[in-house]
């Protein structure tokens, strides 16, 4: 048996994530069996911090990627009973955005939007979605957003265009004036 | 000098081969034969014993009791008990608590927090024996929860995971099966058994599903995976998912063990002597072999 002082092993034995991108001499320290990450994924960076590509909207097709940073979020107490608890806790969720300066919605998607959530849009030009489902700040907040995410797509969607038989059949059915 | 029994015996053990499966034998009578008795001593009853049912065509089957209901027809099957014997438990644990835990510093976060940390602050019982499998995060209170942690826990929700990761941290959900779990639960009494740290065993196969999972941060997932499904979380419940490599902390968030691990910084086969502060480590080949299997 090899004797071992507790000081080495402490450098000896940290492990760090198996990140790739890391320098050689930690990835050394790894203790690593056989089921380790980088043997189950060997093609994978192994990088969790890895940066996304964020998707790009372009026409009609709505990405569903929203930018927190250009949408601001207010909080408030909401309505209802709950006594104590509603009175004082701030969970309702007031997300809006300038719908004609936002520049992550191109020109067609905005245009759809404001006519056909019109009833939606402030007299300032923003679209205001609020929320107030939940106990909780942050469940209703992922509430607005996919009302928001839902508002896009439904102005997004564009019917398909009518088959040859149904145009044939409306042409039989409704003589033309 | 010994004495003449002790020297008698020395020596037996010195001439005598090695003991074998090839040389054993168990004690006169200690073994009975199955056979029914026949012929001279084994005869007149021939092992039925005298009178009763027991020698009179003897039919009863094994569990009846003579007429009334018997002990294993008196309970009613239930649909919610089936295959209650293989599903495990958790120890809840709320936000809201873990939060109040890091105010009152009953668990530190300069340190990554596994089941280990989480059992010294000695606020759960967990139970490995009585199929438990660890603790398991609750959405509770996740709106006040605020601290940058690396969490390690055995269950987690996709709530808790948002409210974590949003506060800068990372979460990772992993199976300890009741062995490793016991050892990790309690470090210093298993240290004081003198026994080699095991290898921590993977989820059984109705587990495995979850903890290869991305979306669940399973330990077993692809960590390139998660990073993308950390990206859709964020987006899906309306937060901007911090930069860990920015974080002055980025070392210990991104620090994980070995699906094989229980301690982080120990590894399978070592032997921890709490009395002379070392650590003894295998240097066998097969050993060595076995511990990184």
């Amino acid at each position: 048996m090899l004797l071992s002082r507790p000081n080495i092993l402490r450098s000896l034995g940290r492990t760090v994530a198996p990140c790739r991108s890391l320098h050689n001499t930690a990835w050394l320290w790894c203790f690593r069996s056989a089921v380790s990450l980088d043997k189950i994924y060997p093609e994978s960076d192994l990088d969790l911090t890895k940066p996304q590509q964020i998707p790009k909207t372009k026409g009609h097709n709505f990405s569903g990627y929203v930018p927190m940073d250009k949408v601001q979020v207010t909080y408030s107490r909401s309505s209802g009973p709950g006594g104590q608890n509603v009175n004082k806790i701030n969970t309702k969720v007031d997300l809006r955005f300038h719908l004609a300066s936002a520049e992550w919605l191109s020109p067609e998607l905005k245009e759809k939007l404001a006519t056909k959530h019109k009833t939606s849009i402030t007299s300032d030009g923003f679209l205001v979605i609020r929320s107030d489902k939940t106990r909780s700040q942050q469940l209703n907040l992922a509430e607005a957003m996919d009302k928001l995410r839902h508002l896009i797509y439904t102005a997004a969607f564009v019917p398909p265009p009518p088959a040859v038989e149904d145009i044939e059949r409306a042409r039989r059915r409704l003589p033309s004036l | 000098m010994a004495s003449q029994g002790t020297e008698k015996a020395l020596a037996l053990l010195r001439r005598l081969p090695r003991v074998s499966l090839g040389n054993l034998k168990p004690n006169p009578g200690a073994v009975k034969s199955a056979r029914r008795g026949r012929g001279i001593y084994g005869g007149k009853t021939h092992g039925a014993g005298s009178k009763g049912s027991g020698q009179r065509q003897n039919f009863m089957r094994l569990g009846f009791e003579t007429g009334n209901t018997p002990f294993y027809l008196r309970f009613p099957y239930q649909n919610y008990y089936k295959g209650h014997h293989m599903r495990l438990s958790y120890a809840p644990l709320c936000m809201g608590k873990l939060q109040r835990m890091i105010d009152t510093s009953r668990l530190r976060t300069d340190v990554p927090v596994d089941i280990t940390q989480l059992s010294a602050t000695q606020l759960f019982s967990i139970n490995p024996m009585e199929k438990m499998g660890g603790i398991m995060l609750k959405d509770e209170g996740i709106d006040h929860f605020q601290a940058t942690l690396n969490l390690e826990v055995q269950w987690a929700t996709e709530a808790v995971i948002a409210s974590v990761e949003r506060n800068g941290g990372t979460i990772t959900v992993a199976y300890y099966d009741p062995i490793s779990l016991q050892a990790a639960l309690n470090p210093m009494a298993f240290f004081k058994r003198g026994v080699a740290i095991p290898r921590r065993m993977l989820p059984p196969q109705n587990l495995i599903d979850y903890y290869s999972d991305p979306k669940n941060r399973g330990y077993l997932a692809d960590p390139t995976e998660v990073a993308r499904e950390r990206f859709v979380l964020a987006q899906k419940y309306g937060y901007e998912l911090p930069d860990i490599r920015s974080s002055p902390n980025q070392e210990m968030l991104l620090e994980r063990k070995d699906p094989r691990q229980i301690f982080y910084g120990l590894q399978p086969g070592w032997v921890v002597n709490l009395e002379d502060k070392v650590i003894l480590k295998p240097t066998d080949p097969e050993l060595l072999e076995h511990y990184a299997s």
